[in-house]
């Protein structure tokens, strides 16, 4: 099948890639992008290890084709990180032991982000809500409540040092 | 498992879409949210040498409300949308509640309410590999001509699995389908075949664009009840939609939709007669329960046994329909 | 959703790196997604892999027709079982594999052929391009039938398609039960479980060119094992290579459970693939090749017998268990004998009979699974516990108090305990879960269930038979101040690296972010074997400690010199050297610079560059600045290192591991699975709620206490009880791999139901700390041991609340309601296909039909069942 040009644009960056029509954003991330933070866990679209936003919206990269991504804002777990050290919900994760064997951990914290941007705020049942589209093995969820909770107190902490240092 | 080869074909709006499907008929797959399409062509249930992608088209993603108190919900509208979208919410709260229970949150940030309506009809011997249906020798929907759920049998079982179609059934919904002359608009209850593997009276050159819901359905309020093992993710593996109009205190029209024991969402016929001018109490509901399994047939297309849920039909509308009672204020 | 409990209850700790929560090493590659897994590695001119499988349960492989494959354009090789015909095995008495089927395929997905091509979808595309002639054979899907089996055996060298049979009598179990007031015996059945780690599995191999011979020479494989040092050797066997030519990398890998603690037929094939291809292959398995692959818990008959006296001393235990092994030997001896050595070093059993019966059958192969061999026993044990518990009227958490061990002591079978944190366990998850004060008084259909569970913390006796070291640790240290700690345990989430950092850096004095582990390279790591039967804290640990003891002592002496004082006046601590004398304890700690502590998982990792002059590192004017000085009181990590290596030169230290031979076990057949250096404990309250109508339980909440020795890292250790648990949750419920005749139902991770969070309950851990005289630190496992407890305590919960007893697994919605009715003898509806949950007799099969015999219509092209007659497989 003769490959088509595509412009993608991730993390904020626009991206020339030559695919076929049928290539999956997610092999186009890690394959031809190097952008191997997301994963592959299923082949069915159910574990989530694979999310991406779209937009600002979380979606499987597994299940979008590339092609169908022109023009529309990518977001992957590589672009989470701010000024080259971890984002809180990063910091979160590593110190509450929301990440054991940390391969469907891209895939959470891009959930976690998509969640705390439209509701800042959420309660526990938001919290579970929302990670119930992704699958974890080792950790039984647990822990992962505990570290959403520390970086949205850290995020808050943050923001109120920064307006009153203004 | 990588995707089948195709062309993909993306139009940007429905006339340029339908002229794809008519000019490849035959060889043509329609791609709209992808949850379920994706994987079903990596599983090669699908290998279309086009694929007409409609995520370009941006004119089928909103819910609008008509002049005439009806609503137009175009297809391409995300479940997501439809789960959180305060008007739905307020007026057509099972259709709202059963958005709310399809798959996963992320799944329902892709997935469409036309792809709900036109779901492939799903069953364990079905829905698998290439290489695992060479080891049960193919089946009837796909490559091959037996049934394996129905051993002996040659016509297809596999399972309407959509949680909307149920709720949409209770409102009166119609669809509106675009084709090559132009648009015609079915009632939903016409659009399903209650077979397994032609499921559903669409042609190749056509699709479904928008969905309606008629004025008259705003005074039915109604639940929707899902039976899954896990809280999330799953395909319902019985689901029943309620809906009761009420006036002067007793009910005076009621609906009962059901999905997930059939090859075809179903409207339990007989409802209204049974709950109409009546107060409901649990004795009501239950016969309303026995009514529903009555014309539930599932089979073993997943997983639970089919006499379970048949069972939970009979549980989930006895419920469903004490709850409708309460959402009504009985 | 309730608050989860502030972890205020977890141990105090005078250590500054030992037990205090600590963010995994890696914590930062996983949560940036930087940290590379395998299949994340490419190599330049690296081809893709695909595998055929067959599509029979059982059948001879007549004919390999290849040849339309390698014709298509993309495609570079095309393998098959004669390009390795090496048999091998992960047990020295298993070896039964092979990478590629060379006579047989006995499974369906069983390995046929391996395509080599430019890319996945090409590769894919030449697989649908071989024609395989295969004669089908009748197969054996259940295990009682396939014990029954005289002819077209599994394998040929096993009659009656049986693996392997134990039969142990401890004590006289018939005067046991004779002396009993009550007897309790039923059969419980297990359905099959596995391991469904997020990552499948992935291998990279290549060949380097050997610059003499300027042929293929050394091969590197990259491959998400558990067990690196294993794959190094089977890979010698079956290639035919020597093992110091073969390199084994293991990257991170994202979730093991004891699926990726063997050879796994992926590794070999694309070892061999490279070698035919002359090029770096990579394979990555599919969602479904993992469940193929499998090496899970196998479904199990447990025929189980107790006798207890009328105060609730367990007096007799006749068990009789059967596992379906599947077709291949796999860890399955293994598996048969954990299950009845594991019915002791829990409870003090004065009489046991053990039966066990590892069964092959036309099925992928079951293996190793996080709790190996004692979790669908304990799950019959604690049950029945239960059930007599009532029996004789007594509270169920008393009956478990009443038959204690007193160690330390050698149980009945052989089994050395010393330390013992049952009594503790039970007492406090009795206590936090408010037992006394609410069992009994809940609503109804709501209920309280208590059980208990143990695990080894490593084999005492490694399955390879030999007396080399279990685990072997190298460190170096040099003129840096850096520690590198190079270690052959694999890292696989459960937090192995950082449990080797930490007990480098406490027995160093030095900071966690001096050390840098360096872990599983068969290259640069010296041997360990592997993390599996949780025995990586414990074993490399103690290594660890050797390693980091035997260098110090080299920095001790140096620096004891340099501060005129005796070693022994030493104290190592926080990047610190100082004498006790004069500066006693942490007083000179705390005048040294400290970095802030932040967070849950503080640590200090502002590591004190002593080096640094006037903002350069000048380590000669620092070695100057030193020589001018006299004796010091104090002096830095680093001057002493310096200061030592100027004494010693280079700094090394080695430490290695074995168990102690008083440890190993007894002396009767079979005796070598079961010890172990050291047990842990568990004790758990399952709180649930029961759907009468439905049949669906929810879990609210279980109290899990688990006796780790010492919680090296709390943070880590509660993480792997709670997700213990939580698997076990997922046993008990959700999770069941379906069959019908030999096909897997639900392959994939949308049918195979996994937990979601929604349907997963808080999870309360509670650390308890026996410090066993041997473990590191007093550290014992803390990963697997919970698991097995779950699953009855939620069953006895389930009793508690409605009042049934279930004997078979998992706990369905229509299992349940099924149960339900009978009691309350409702309408009998057919929910369960004749399979009864509280009295099972055999497995339930998936409903409808595979084969059609001599009728129906004519079959697809690509049916098996075309070619040949369907013999048997009905």
């Amino acid at each position: 099948m003769k490959k088509e040009l595509i412009e993608l644009r991730v993390n904020g960056r626009d991206h020339e890639v030559a695919i076929e029509p049928s290539a999956l954003l997610l092999d186009v991330l890690r394959q031809e992008l190097q952008l191997t933070g997301s994963k592959r866990g299923c082949d069915d679209s159910s574990c989530g290890a694979c999310t991406v936003l779209v937009d600002g919206v979380a979606m499987m990269s597994c299940t979008l084709l590339a092609a169908s991504c022109e023009g529309q804002e990518i977001t992957t777990i590589e672009g989470v990180s701010e000024h080259g050290s971890l984002a809180a919900i990063q910091k979160a994760y590593g110190d509450w032991g929301g990440a054991q064997c940390g391969y469907c951990t891209p895939g959470f914290i891009m959930t976690v982000k998509s969640l705390l941007a439209e509701n800042p705020d959420p309660s526990e049942s938001d919290i579970r809500d929302a990670l119930s589209s992704n699958l974890c093995r080792c950790t039984g969820y647990n822990q992962m409540y505990e570290a959403i909770r520390s970086a949205i107190a850290a995020e808050r902490c943050a923001v109120r040092n920064s307006e009153q240092g203004k | 498992m990588s995707l089948p080869r195709f062309k993909l074909l993306r139009p940007r709006s429905v006339a340029e879409a339908v002229e794809h499907l008519v000019n490849h008929a035959g060889s043509v797959r329609v791609l709209a949210g992808g949850t379920d399409m994706i994987p079903s062509m990596r599983q090669k249930l699908f290998e279309p040498e086009y694929v007409v992608d409609l995520r370009g088209v941006t004119a089928l993603r909103e819910v609008k409300l008509q002049a005439d108190g009806s609503v137009e919900i175009g297809a391409l509208t995300t479940i997501r949308t439809i789960e959180r979208s305060d008007f739905l919410r307020e007026h057509y709260p099972v259709l709202a509640e059963a958005a709310g229970t399809v798959a996963s949150p992320v799944l329902r940030n892709m997935g469409t309410i036309g792809g709900n309506i036109c779901l492939d009809t799903r069953c364990l011997w079905y829905n698998q590999s290439l290489t695992w249906r060479k080891g049960c020798g193919f089946c009837i929907k796909k490559d091959g001509d037996l049934c394996h759920v129905a051993p002996g049998g040659t016509k297809c079982w596999a399972a309407f699995s959509g949680d909307t179609p149920p709720a949409l059934l209770c409102l009166k919904a119609e669809i509106e389908i675009a084709g090559p002359h132009g648009t015609r608009r079915v009632p939903l209850s016409d659009f399903y075949t209650g077979l397994g593997d032609n499921y559903r009276k669409l042609q190749a050159s056509e699709l479904v664009t928008r969905v309606f819901l008629p004025a008259s359905s705003k005074d039915y309020r109604g639940v929707y009840r899902k039976l899954r093992v896990r809280g999330s993710i799953d395909y319902p593996l019985a689901g029943v939609a309620v809906v009761l109009k009420r006036s002067n205190g007793h009910v005076s029209d009621a609906r009962i939709g059901i999905t997930a024991v059939n090859p075809a969402p179903l409207l339990v016929k007989g409802a209204s007669e049974l709950l109409s001018g009546r107060a409901v109490d649990e004795a009501l509901a239950e016969a309303a329960g026995d009514l529903a399994a009555k014309i539930s047939k599932p089979l073993t297309t997943s997983a639970l046994t089919p006499e379970y849920r048949r069972e939970m039909i009979r549980v989930f509308t006895k419920r469903a329909v004490l709850a409708a009672a309460q959402v009504n204020g009985n | 959703m309730t608050q989860p409990t502030p972890r205020s209850q977890r141990p105090t700790t005078d250590f500054s790196i030992i037990g205090k929560p600590t963010a995994m090493v890696d914590a930062a590659e996983k949560t940036t997604g930087a940290g590379k897994y395998t299949d994340d590695l490419s190599v330049p001119g690296m081809l893709v892999g695909k595998i055929l499988h067959s599509p029979c349960p059982h059948a001879r492989i007549k004919r390999i027709h290849t040849s339309r494959a390698e014709q298509l354009e993309g495609v570079v090789a095309v393998v098959v079982g004669k390009d390795a015909p090496s048999p091998y095995g992960i047990l020295p008495v298993g070896h039964d594999e092979h990478a590629l089927a060379v006579d047989k395929v006995r499974y369906v997905g069983d390995n046929v052929a391996c395509v080599v091509a430019i890319s996945e979808a090409i590769a894919e595309e030449a697989l649908e391009l071989i024609d395989v002639d295969y004669e089908v054979l009748p197969a054996y899907f259940d295990p009682e039938e396939s014990m029954k089996a005289s002819s077209d055996l599994i394998h040929d060298n096993r009659p009656n398609n049986l693996e392997k049979d134990y039969h142990h009598v401890f004590g006289d179990p018939d005067k046991g039960f004779a002396e009993a007031d009550h007897v309790a015996e039923a059969r419980f059945i297990a359905n099959e479980v596995t391991h469904a780690a997020m990552e499948p599995h992935s291998t990279l191999a290549a060949f380097e060119i050997d610059s003499q011979t300027g042929k293929p020479g050394r091969l590197t494989v990259w491959s998400s094992t558990q067990v690196p040092y294993y794959l190094q050797h089977k890979l010698s066997l079956v290639l035919e290579i020597p093992m110091a030519q073969i390199r084994v990398i293991k990257p991170l890998v994202g979730g093991g459970f004891g699926g990726k603690s063997e050879v796994i037929p992926i590794e070999i094939i694309a070892a061999v693939a490279a070698r035919k291809a002359q090029a770096p292959v990579k394979i990555t398995y599919t969602r479904e090749e993992v469940f193929w692959a499998h090496r899970g818990r196998p479904r199990t008959i447990i025929d189980l017998k107790t006798g207890v006296k009328n105060d609730g001393r367990i007096i007799a235990v006749k068990a009789r268990v059967v596992q379906d092994g599947g077709a291949y030997c796999s860890y399955g001896v293994v598996t048969i004998l954990y299950s009845g050595a594991l019915l002791g070093a829990l409870y003090d059993i004065p009489n046991i009979q053990y039966d066990g019966y590892r069964v092959l059958t036309n099925k992928p192969a079951c293996g190793a699974m996080r709790g190996h061999g004692t979790v669908n026993v304990r799950f019959a044990f604690e049950s029945q516990l239960d059930e007599l518990a009532a029996k004789i009227g007594m509270d169920p958490a008393e009956i478990r108090r009443r038959n204690l061990l007193q160690p330390p002591c050698i149980t009945v079978n052989g089994l050395r305990v010393q330390s013992y944190g049952l009594p503790e366990c039970i007492e406090k998850t009795v206590t936090r879960s408010g037992w006394k004060e609410r069992k009994g008084k809940l609503p109804r259909g709501r209920g309280l269930g208590v059980a208990c569970s143990h695990y080894v913390s490593g084999a005492a006796n490694s399955i390879i038979r030999s007396d080399m070291p279990h685990s072997t640790v190298n460190i170096k240290i040099d003129r840096d101040g850096g520690v590198v700690v190079y270690t052959g345990a694999s890292e696989i989430g459960q937090g192995s690296d950082t449990m080797t950092a930490q007990i480098a850096a406490e027995v160093l004095g030095c900071s966690l972010s001096r050390v840098r582990v360096v872990a599983a390279d068969t290259d640069l790591t010296p041997i360990d074997i592997g993390s599996y039967s949780s025995r990586v804290t414990f074993m490399a640990g103690n290594a660890t400690l050797r390693a980091a003891t035997e260098v110090k002592k080299l920095i001790v002496a140096a620096a004891a010199t340099k501060m005129n004082c005796q070693p022994d006046d030493l104290v190592f601590r926080e990047d610190a050297v100082v004498s006790r004398n004069g500066h006693v304890g942490t007083a000179a700690i705390e005048s040294l610079p400290r970095a802030q502590p932040r967070g849950p998982a503080e640590q200090s990792s502002a590591a004190t560059v002593s080096g640094r002059v006037e903002g350069q590192i000048l380590r000669g004017s620092l070695q100057q600045k030193r020589k001018d000085e006299g004796p010091k009181d104090r002096m830095t990590f680093e001057e002493a290192v310096v200061a030592a290596i100027d004494f010693h030169g280079a700094l090394t230290g080695t430490g290695s591991y074995a168990p102690p031979a008083e440890a190993r076990g007894g002396k009767h057949k079979g005796a070598g699975v079961g010890p172990s250096p050291a047990y842990s404990y568990s004790a758990q309250v399952a709180e649930v709620s029961v759907d009468e109508e439905t049949g669906e339980v929810t879990v609210h909440k279980v109290w899990a206490a688990h006796d780790c020795g010492r919680a090296l890292n709390p943070v880590s250790v509660e993480g792997q009880i709670i997700g213990s648990v939580w698997m076990g949750m997922g046993q008990a419920l959700t999770e069941e791999m379906v069959w019908k005749d030999g096909m897997l139902m639900n392959p994939g991770l949308l049918e195979y139901r996994s937990p979601s969070s929604i349907e997963s309950p808080e999870v309360e851990p509670i650390i308890v700390e026996s410090v066993d005289p041997e473990g590191p630190f007093g550290a014992k496992e803390c990963s697997e041991g919970s698991l097995a407890a779950t699953i009855p305590a939620i069953a006895n919960a389930i009793y508690d609340a409605v009042g049934i007893r279930l004997h078979e697994s998992p706990f369905t919605p229509e299992r349940v309601l099924a149960a339900l009715r009978a009691k309350k003898n409702a309408k009998a509806i057919n929910l369960t296909e004749g399979v009864d949950p509280t009295s099972p007799t055999r497995f339930r099969e998936h409903g409808g039909s595979l084969w059609f015999k001599g009728k129906g219509p004519e079959r697809h092209p690509l049916d098996p069942s075309r070619h040949e007659p369907a013999g048997g497989a009905d």
